[in-house]
């Protein structure tokens, strides 16, 4: 699966804000500063060419040329040049420093007479307004971004409460517990929704595993139940003593095979209820004296000799019935495909229990070794749920089981956490 | 004895009277929960066989009622539920015993023998036949009182042989009374031979010929025609 990396909403909604919180205030600072420059400049454009038609109504009217240095510069001259304005670098008397102006120079034709205007205005003035124009927008766009950041994340928070707090509550959710989920109510319509649904869901997930429970006990009770019936009858014509020895096999038969069909029901009903999950308790067990009892359970049933060497007293988390239940299966495997010049080595190691049986080759489909009803050698009469077992009790407690085959010995190792 | 079995499978009911009339029990039957309250709340009895799903009821409840009221009946659940929980409870709640369906009934028959030896209910913890005498607290068996040693698996086959005496005991019944589910690991009982013989090694040999071989088929614990 393509597995994206996670990142939490609050983040990242505050991260695409900052993002494009950030382009805008820089883009609009750009805009501004030339929208305002050429605002500035337009005006400024418009104040010397009014000062220099004032000047030219002055010489019209009086025939005064003024010169007011730096600023303003009259004088007739003999050509007419065109109208430009260009910035210069004056000397300013009174700042007694070079300073930079923006310049008008005019040709104009007064009573047959040419006269060049030039005006002048500095500039320098006009740039620290531009100047303070943008310093002062851009710390209004940087306190109300600011603001707006902190509102916003607490505002996300506070809207995305309920949402977190139902999530904490769902995370917490068992389905063995049998109690429904009760979620926060909220007044957002799409929290709401989302708490209907997933309540529907849940509802519906416990109801169907209470049913699949249900149905796994009287399944358990229906086919129990006659099978204990045909036992009893049998029992029964046993007692009588009225029935020759071959049909006493024919019944033997019969009672065998109730037996197989109870013993197969008891292991599927043992599965399911592993894979439902219904043992829950992990406590502190001493696995080695559950072992030691299980291959005493087998005393007598072993054509080869069981030997236990290596035998440390180890205490792992998990279920003594479930515990039981893996050293039985492993060994009662052990046993079933050892052939009787061989033997059976069990070892309890650290936090490893390892069931060693001799054997000629290794096997044929590992992978499949813990499949239901996986059968290595069909001639034996196993129902092939033992590994399986083993192996769902395995995932269950986070143990892990490895097979290998070395030195003529197939080797089960099983690993506690 | 008298026996009350509260059981709602009818057939197997049958079955399980018929079985125990042998041994010259007094047998009862309930086959509701209603049916079986009202017969506890009757009658004395020595012990109840328990079926926890009755049709009407459940047989824990009945077992809640029993204990509530100081009844000292012994009382062997039997059930369909091979659950841990039910087991548990079962136990808890004070019942002596239970057996999962399917069960034999001459496995049945030594869970009855031995719920009555327990000390709880003033019965005779000793079992005897003939020159045979187990104590079962101790778990030591004598032949005229010599104390023999067994192995736990001998000591059980002798209990089982003598709380089942006079009756045809299977190999597979046997096997499977001593190893339980285990015997799925061994494809024939013929094995079973080489335990009797031990078994009978150990005895004396007037007390070994009380384990007659039926042909083929099992053995039978008796002292009839000696």
């Amino acid at each position: 699966m393509n597995q994206k990396k996670k990142i939490k909403l609050l983040k990242k909604t505050s991260r695409s804000f900052l993002t494009y919180g950030l382009l805008a205030m820089v883009l609009s600072v750009i805009v501004l500063y030339f929208v305002t420059k050429y605002i500035i400049e337009d005006e400024t454009e418009e104040a010397l060419n009014s000062q220099a038609f004032r000047i030219e109504k002055l010489i019209e009217k009086e025939g005064v040329l003024i010169n007011v240095h730096p600023i303003i510069n009259t004088q007739e001259v003999k050509y007419v040049g065109t109208q430009r304005i260009k910035d210069t670098i004056l000397y300013d008397p009174a700042e007694e420093e070079l300073e930079p102006y923006m310049e008008l120079i005019t040709y104009k034709k007064i009573n047959e007479r040419t006269y060049k205007i030039s005006v002048r205005t500095k500039v320098m003035e006009l740039y620290d307004i531009l100047q303070a124009i943008i310093l002062s927008y851009v710390v209004i766009l940087i306190t109300v971004f600011l603001a707006q950041y902190y509102l916003s994340r607490k505002n996300t928070a506070l809207v995305w409460k309920p949402f977190f707090d139902n999530l904490k509550k769902i995370k917490t959710f068992s389905i063995q517990s049998n109690k429904a989920l009760n979620l926060e109510e909220t007044d957002i319509e799409e929290f709401s929704e989302l708490n209907t649904e997933i309540k529907t869901l849940t509802n519906k997930v416990i109801s169907d595993y209470q049913n699949l429970k249900q149905f796994t006990e009287d399944v358990s009770h229906e086919i129990q139940t006659p099978l204990a019936n045909i036992q009893a009858k049998i029992g029964n014509l046993f007692d009588e003593n009225q029935i020759n020895e071959k049909q006493y096999n024919l019944l033997i038969e019969i009672s065998n095979n109730a037996r197989r069909l109870a013993t197969l029901n008891k292991k599927l009903i043992l599965l399911a209820k592993i894979e439902n999950q219904q043992f829950k308790t992990s406590n502190r067990i001493n696995f080695t004296n559950i072992l030691k009892n299980s291959i005493e359970s087998f005393e007598g049933l072993n054509k080869v000799p069981i030997l236990t060497t290596e035998m440390e007293s180890i205490e792992i988390n998990g279920d003594s019935y479930l515990a039981r239940i893996i050293a039985d299966n492993l060994l009662s495997n052990a046993i079933k495909y050892t052939s009787s010049e061989g033997e059976i080595i069990v070892k309890v190691v650290a936090n490893e229990f390892i069931v060693s049986n001799s054997g000629e080759a290794a096997i044929k489909n590992p992978e499949k070794l813990y499949d239901r009803f996986y059968k290595e050698n069909t001639t034996k009469k196993s129902l092939g749920l033992g590994l399986a077992i083993v192996k769902k009790i395995c995932d269950n407690y986070d143990y892990t089981i490895s097979y290998t085959f070395s030195d003529n010995l197939h080797v089960f190792k099983l690993t506690f956490n | 004895m008298k026996i009350l079995i509260a059981e709602d499978e009818i057939t197997l009911q049958e079955s399980i009277v018929k079985f125990l009339n042998r041994d010259a029990h007094i047998c009862e039957t309930a086959s509701d929960y209603y049916e079986a309250i009202s017969k506890v709340s009757i009658y004395e009895y020595d012990l109840i066989l328990l079926d926890i799903n009755l049709i009407t009821g459940n047989g824990l409840d009945l077992l809640k009622l029993i204990k509530k009221e100081g009844k000292k009946i012994p009382v062997i659940i039997i059930s369909a539920n091979n659950s841990l929980d039910d087991k548990v409870e079962g136990l808890d709640l004070g019942a002596d015993d239970y057996l999962t369906k399917p069960f034999h009934l001459t496995e049945l028959n030594s869970r009855i023998k031995a719920v009555m030896r327990r000390g709880k209910y003033d019965g005779d913890s000793n079992i005897s036949f003939n020159e045979i005498k187990i104590k079962t607290e101790a778990m030591q068996a004598y032949v005229n009182e010599k104390p023999i040693q067994l192995t736990k698996k001998e000591y059980d086959l002798l209990v089982y042989f003598i709380t089942n005496k006079n009756r045809v005991l299977s190999k597979e019944v046997i096997a499977e009374h001593l190893w339980g589910d285990n015997i799925d690991t061994v494809d024939s009982f013929d094995f079973i031979y080489v335990h009797i013989n031990h078994l009978r090694k150990k005895l004396t040999d007037v007390a070994a010929n009380y384990i007659r071989t039926v042909y083929r088929i099992g053995y039978k614990f008796t002292d009839e025609d000696m």
